[in-house]
């Protein structure tokens, strides 16, 4: 069993708690057992927060960081957003002695400090390592296949973009999440400009989220247009903006598409035999039934 | 910014192009952006790659582009002033495709870190702060949340600082050593 501390972040818990019971339950069916991060908080937020005071950013995201380190756990995340800021603080004040000493002379005043012990991961890229778990793993898993349904894979911006220092390699086009949506018996379509932004981050879904629903408006387009079942995506975030939008786009903009949404973890869920109602799926703003009667 | 001067008045002339200098260029704001973003900012030579590869171009008149010459240019206020720096979604598809490997998406985060500093900055960013502030979380719980929680065998709060409100203190005082709620308050209040 791998262990790994979970960092839940806040749209998860707090808005899709389907999507963190998923990600604790098929995980251990993999054999990853996650653990709960006491006392984490919001990561916090890259783009509504890093966009007031990056120094600040620093020093909240390390400060979960730590907690981390204190559990001698590596992080296990289900969320774009929250790889962005747990990744990339652990990494640049893994290199920078500079930022790192400044950070520690605030995390002191809590009697806290940054050590640069662990490392974090992405749930999904968890199950595509094949050191961890890998396709076959996953493949094993389900005992609900998804046949017979098209899923559109979003991938979000922040778990692999900027492809600098990450691992992840091209952004262009990508297949590994098609291929963790194989694995669990779905067919994945591909579509028109895949790799867009769902639209509602760097604190734009808050400015001005006509300007958000918009660019979610064209991501839907290209997803409607081949057909799609469901739409999968890794974010949490993303899930909010594709499934909530599109009840705002219904009154904003009279586009109708009612395209469930649903969190590889969920979509895992199913495939592994999880009921909607082990989800909380009747929390979605859209409604999976015409998805669920296709598999279940 | 003012031009090399020469003995030539002629010259001079000729050099003083408002173009590149003119008396609203502030050379310390490249300086300050360069510091902040990471990034080799002053690199750009205006391919406008990024403005082909943003999502929010189409739709609006943001021109992540025009941003980057602001800051080679040292135009401060008008970059700081322009209710645009605030539509990137921060996509990082700029930041990929830059011929250059400059992050033009840590430039316009850099530039609206500097507009924070001046008091320039949409409320949903400052609500963020207040909120983390009072419950270390951007999005908090609620109550249909919670009793959809415990429908799953989950706790009704998730092991955060929901479940565990004595790490707030420390989360508020990291913001309070940086004066962020402070100002938070103080924008929001002078609105």
């Amino acid at each position: 069993m791998h262990e790994y501390a979970l960092f839940l972040g806040c749209i998860a818990p707090n808005r899709y708690p389907g999507c963190e019971a998923s990600a604790i339950k098929t995980s251990e069916k993999v054999g990853i057992k996650l653990l709960p991060l006491e006392g984490a908080s919001c990561c916090p937020a890259p783009g509504a927060f890093g966009s007031i005071d990056m120094t600040v950013w620093y020093a909240m995201a390390a400060r979960n960081l730590v907690l981390a380190e204190q559990m001698k756990k590596d992080i296990a995340l289900v969320c774009n957003g929250c790889y962005k800021s747990i990744w990339e603080v652990n990494h640049i004040l893994k290199h920078d002695e500079e930022l790192r000493n400044k950070v520690n002379e605030v995390l002191k005043e809590i009697d806290m400090e940054y050590k640069g012990t662990i490392d974090v991961f992405h749930l999904a890229e968890l199950y595509y390592d094949p050191k961890i778990c890998g396709i076959q793993k996953i493949r094993d898993s389900v005992t609900t296949p998804m046949t017979g349904t098209k899923v559109a894979c979003h991938y979000g911006c922040h778990l692999m973009k900027p492809q600098k220092d990450r691992h992840f390699g091209d952004t262009e086009n990508p297949m590994w999440f098609e291929e963790l949506v194989a694995a669990v018996g779905a067919e994945p379509v591909q579509y028109r400009n895949k790799m867009q932004c769902c639209g509602a981050g760097g604190g734009v879904r808050g400015y001005d989220i006509v300007h958000a629903l918009d660019i979610t408006n064209e991501k839907l387009i290209n997803i409607s247009e081949v057909g799609a079942d469901a739409i999968t995506e890794l974010c949490p975030f993303c899930q909010l903006q594709f499934d909530r939008g599109q009840i705002e786009i219904k009154e904003k903009f009279g586009d109708v598409y009612n395209i469930p949404v649903l969190h590889f973890n969920e979509l895992l869920g199913l495939a592994q035999g999880m009921s909607p109602q082990d989800l909380a799926l009747d929390l979605h703003a859209i409604d999976c039934a015409p998805f669920l009667e296709k598999v279940l | 910014m003012a031009a090399k001067s020469y003995d030539n008045p002629e010259l001079n002339k000729k050099l003083a192009d408002t173009r590149y200098h003119n008396s609203q260029s502030n050379p310390e704001f490249t300086k300050d952006v360069l510091k902040t973003s990471r990034t080799i900012a002053n690199m750009c030579y205006q391919c406008g790659t990024c403005t082909g590869s943003c999502p929010s171009a189409p739709r609006s008149t943001y021109r992540i582009r025009l941003f980057m010459r602001r800051n080679v240019l040292g135009l401060e206020n008008e970059a700081l002033m322009d209710p645009d720096l605030w539509l990137c979604t921060t996509c990082y598809s700029c930041t990929d495709r830059c011929p250059r490997d400059i992050a033009p998406t840590d430039v316009i985060m850099a530039m609206r870190n500097l507009a924070f500093k001046k008091d320039i900055v949409p409320r949903n960013f400052l609500q963020t702060v207040q909120l983390i502030y009072n419950s270390g979380h951007g999005v908090p719980n609620n109550d249909v949340n919670r009793a959809a929680r415990k429908r799953l065998g989950l706790t009704a709060d998730p092991p955060t600082t929901h479940m565990y409100p004595e790490y707030i203190k420390g989360i508020q005082k990291i913001l309070d050593h940086y004066g962020l709620k402070e100002n938070a308050d103080r924008i929001l209040k002078g609105d």
